[in-house]
């Protein structure tokens, strides 16, 4: 093996061997789970928890009192024989055991206003199933009141959901283009590509920082050439890297295929509830949306993909590299990774904000300057890009990549073995020459 | 021919000039010292030798031939700044820098292997180096250094950080690798090492060489004509021959007399001995560290004015 791989082989031993990898590489799928089923197992613990709640219902105009259906949570009593204004008598001298009364007065049709009596708090909850009880019956009420034959079903008809397919009239024909799809892949290329270049770039940093700590650099680069070692940095976190993306996508593939064979279990035992009802009437919305998904045309994005992610994350992981030569503890980086940080950032909201106008002035710039373009192209991608825009980003961002690589190795051929004396940017800049 | 040999070598920074046209001979199979007071450019010339840096001017020949990136296999180098992967296993950081030197991992394994045995580490092969003590982790260090058998070895202070009984061990260990045929040198400013093991020297100084040659040549080169007599009687001054000094403040019991100019030693001698009873006598030469302080010194006086 020669010594660049020798370089590689042991950074990334020497990552992926940590017990804080492991940790992590576990961890953040079973975290983003835990986010994910929180607020499901609260809202289920509570539900579970609390008893049945006795509510009785005055209802003077004596048509709405049956629209409010008993269930898990309430259990509703019609008390027939009181009317609004002896009702405060009876609740305060009725035994504790009832929660709640509500009064629908007679006039309720015109003023639309509906009382809860309590001793205690209401909750959000009740008053909201009260409120939509209620005013779907008088809704109905008044539509059947205009005695207009079948205005139910004609109001149900009006009731339109607007599919709005977008065409794209390319050499090979309209073709259904793929706007929602499209963008969703195109962020989360974004997001992957800004993540990953922020999270291991700071990981190629510690790297560098901790052989100069530890001392061991001088050894080393008396065994091999620091732009050696500095590549084999890159390249080893590099795998580091995609090995841990590889391992979350397999686990979120299993967790997905696990969940979803749950609820797929679940669903036909409980066939008429709203869920049920809003999935049968998202249906026709998923039937669009994996047509769009089908569409796009993967091949080049992808291969885009991965020629702009290598172009991005030396640019940036060579940067980290070099500036974490400069300085002897990890807790001096920052005053040089501020401006690198900073920048990334902005390459990061030009992406969110290219998103909605993929080919407006600024999404062209920000995906041809090549400390953004890694990260805007991405959104602009699966939208259709012309020819030579790709070409020119990529010529810039891998000229770039390449030229930003050797003033880091220049810089970190001095860096490490500087000791002592923090190095302002103007050293660096003395460096590379 | 000399084996290492450095010639004419100018290294400049910005604002300062780290080596001021140095040349050095080293010859094969010796121990050379390579002193220095701190900044006189030591680490800069050992750099370049390890191709970390390359010079401005000058060159560097290795057996005759000049140095190539590819020669740093027949080199190893333990430096001043020296550290270890803290969280490397003992046995694999010393099978990784062998490697790195250009061993096969079989070689690299058996010599390993050779070298834990022989520091009496062996049971610690498997551990973190951050398990290992300072001194234990100074051994490791130490055979990550020669464990490929370099023909050519630099060390840089060495016995820093060692306790005296590890120092011992180390030297004994230097010495054999000298005697199986390596050339060691060795830059220090622990001058008592430097006459216990060195036989040749160079003194550098504010980038330049101010002193070089073997050992004994320096000092004689350095002696005073100071001689230390052990007598019972008290010697009396003798213009024509010599004079009296102070006791040395060490050995009380000695009378130190200094020759006068042209006088030789058997003639002071044995006039002494005809007038006086004599038990012993020495020629006083100067430690390494007098001459290192007196030729420091004498040549920052001579660059300030």
């Amino acid at each position: 093996m020669n010594k660049l791989g020798l370089i590689i082989a042991r950074e990334y031993m020497s990552i992926v061997g940590r017990k804080s990898f492991i940790f992590m590489t576990l961890g953040m799928p079973l975290l983003f789970i835990v986010i994910m089923a929180i607020p499901v197992g609260f809202g289920y613990l509570n539900d579970k928890g609390s008893t049945t709640q006795l509510i009785s219902v005055v209802d003077e105009t004596g048509r709405y009192a049956p629209a409010l259906h008993s269930d898990e949570m309430y259990t509703f009593i019609i008390e027939e024989d009181l009317t609004a204004s002896n009702a405060h008598d009876f609740y305060n001298k009725a035994p504790n055991g009832i929660d709640a009364m509500v009064i629908i007065p007679s006039n309720v049709d015109s003023t639309g206003t509906v009382d809860i009596l309590s001793k205690g708090t209401i909750t959000p909850a009740l008053v909201s199933t009260v409120r939509n009880f209620i005013a779907d019956t008088i809704e109905n009420a008044h539509l059947a009141s205009l005695g207009i034959p079948n205005l139910q079903q004609m109001v149900d008809k009006a009731h339109v959901d607007i599919d709005v397919r977008s065409i794209k009239l390319s050499d090979e024909g309209a073709q259904e283009s793929s706007t929602d799809a499209a963008m969703g892949l195109g962020f989360m290329l974004s997001f992957i590509t800004y993540m990953f270049v922020l999270m291991y770039g700071a990981m190629i940093m510690n790297s560098v920082i901790e052989e100069k700590t530890n001392r061991i650099v001088e050894v080393v680069v008396s065994s091999c050439r620091p732009f050696q070692l500095m590549l084999g940095k890159i390249i080893g976190v590099g795998l580091v890297g995609l090995t841990q993306m590889a391992i979350w996508v397999v686990l979120l593939v299993i967790i997905g295929t696990v969940a979803g064979g749950m609820l797929g279990g679940a669903a036909p035992t409980d066939v008429v509830s709203p869920e049920a009802m809003a999935a049968a009437q998202e249906t026709g919305f998923m039937e669009s949306i994996t047509r769009q998904i089908l569409s796009i045309n993967y091949v080049p994005i992808l291969v885009n993909f991965v020629l702009y992610f290598i172009g991005g994350y030396l640019l940036y992981s060579s940067l980290f590299a070099g500036l974490g030569s400069a300085v002897d503890q990890a807790s001096e980086a920052s005053q040089f990774t501020t401006p690198v940080i900073f920048i990334m950032l902005i390459a990061f909201y030009a992406g969110i904000a290219c998103a909605q106008n993929p080919t407006g002035p600024m999404a062209v710039w920000c995906s041809i300057i090549p400390f953004t373009s890694p990260v805007v192209m991405m959104v602009r991608l699966p939208f259709g890009v012309p020819t030579w825009q790709l070409i020119l980003s990529l010529v810039l961002l891998i000229g770039t990549a390449l030229a930003i690589t050797w003033l880091a190795a220049r810089i970190y051929r001095r860096g490490i073995l500087h000791y002592g004396q923090k190095a302002s940017f103007k050293d660096l800049f003395k460096w590379m020459k | 021919m000399a084996y290492l040999d450095i010639n004419n070598v100018v290294k400049r920074y910005e604002g300062h000039t780290a080596l001021d046209g140095v040349s050095m001979q080293v010859e094969q199979g010796c121990i050379y010292g390579l002193l220095g007071p701190n900044g006189a450019g030591k680490s800069t010339l050992i750099r370049i030798i390890n191709r970390i840096l390359a010079a401005d001017e000058g060159s560097v020949t290795l057996n005759g031939k000049p140095m190539t990136d590819s020669d740093i296999t027949h080199i190893g180098y333990l430096p001043e700044e020296r550290g270890l992967y803290k969280k490397m296993k003992v046995g694999d950081h010393i099978v990784y820098l062998g490697r790195l030197k250009g061993m096969s991992k079989a070689d690299a394994v058996a010599s390993m292997h050779w070298w834990l045995d022989r520091f009496d580490l062996k049971k610690w092969e498997n551990n973190k180096v951050e398990t290992l003590s300072k001194g234990m982790q100074q051994k490791v260090q130490f055979i990550g250094t020669v464990i490929h058998r370099p023909p050519l070895l630099i060390f840089d202070e060495p016995f820093s950080g060692f306790d005296p009984v590890n120092a011992e061990q180390l030297k004994v260990e230097i010495l054999a690798l000298r005697d199986e045929g390596s050339t060691i040198l060795f830059s220090t400013h622990n001058m008592a090492s430097v006459e216990e093991v060195c036989q040749q020297i160079t003194l550098l100084n504010h980038a330049q060489v101010v002193l070089t040659g073997s050992v004994d040549e320096v000092k004689q080169q350095h002696k005073k004509n100071i001689i230390a007599v052990q007598t019972p009687d008290n010697i009396e001054a003798n213009e024509a021959l010599y004079t009296l000094l102070p006791p040395d403040p060490v050995k009380k019991q000695d009378t130190r007399i200094k020759l006068a100019p042209g006088v030789q030693v058997r003639d002071a001698i044995s006039w002494l001995n005809e007038h006086y009873l004599l038990t012993g006598f020495s020629e006083v030469l100067p430690s390494m560290n007098e001459i290192f302080i007196e030729t420091v010194k004498s040549k920052n006086v001579v660059s300030n004015e």
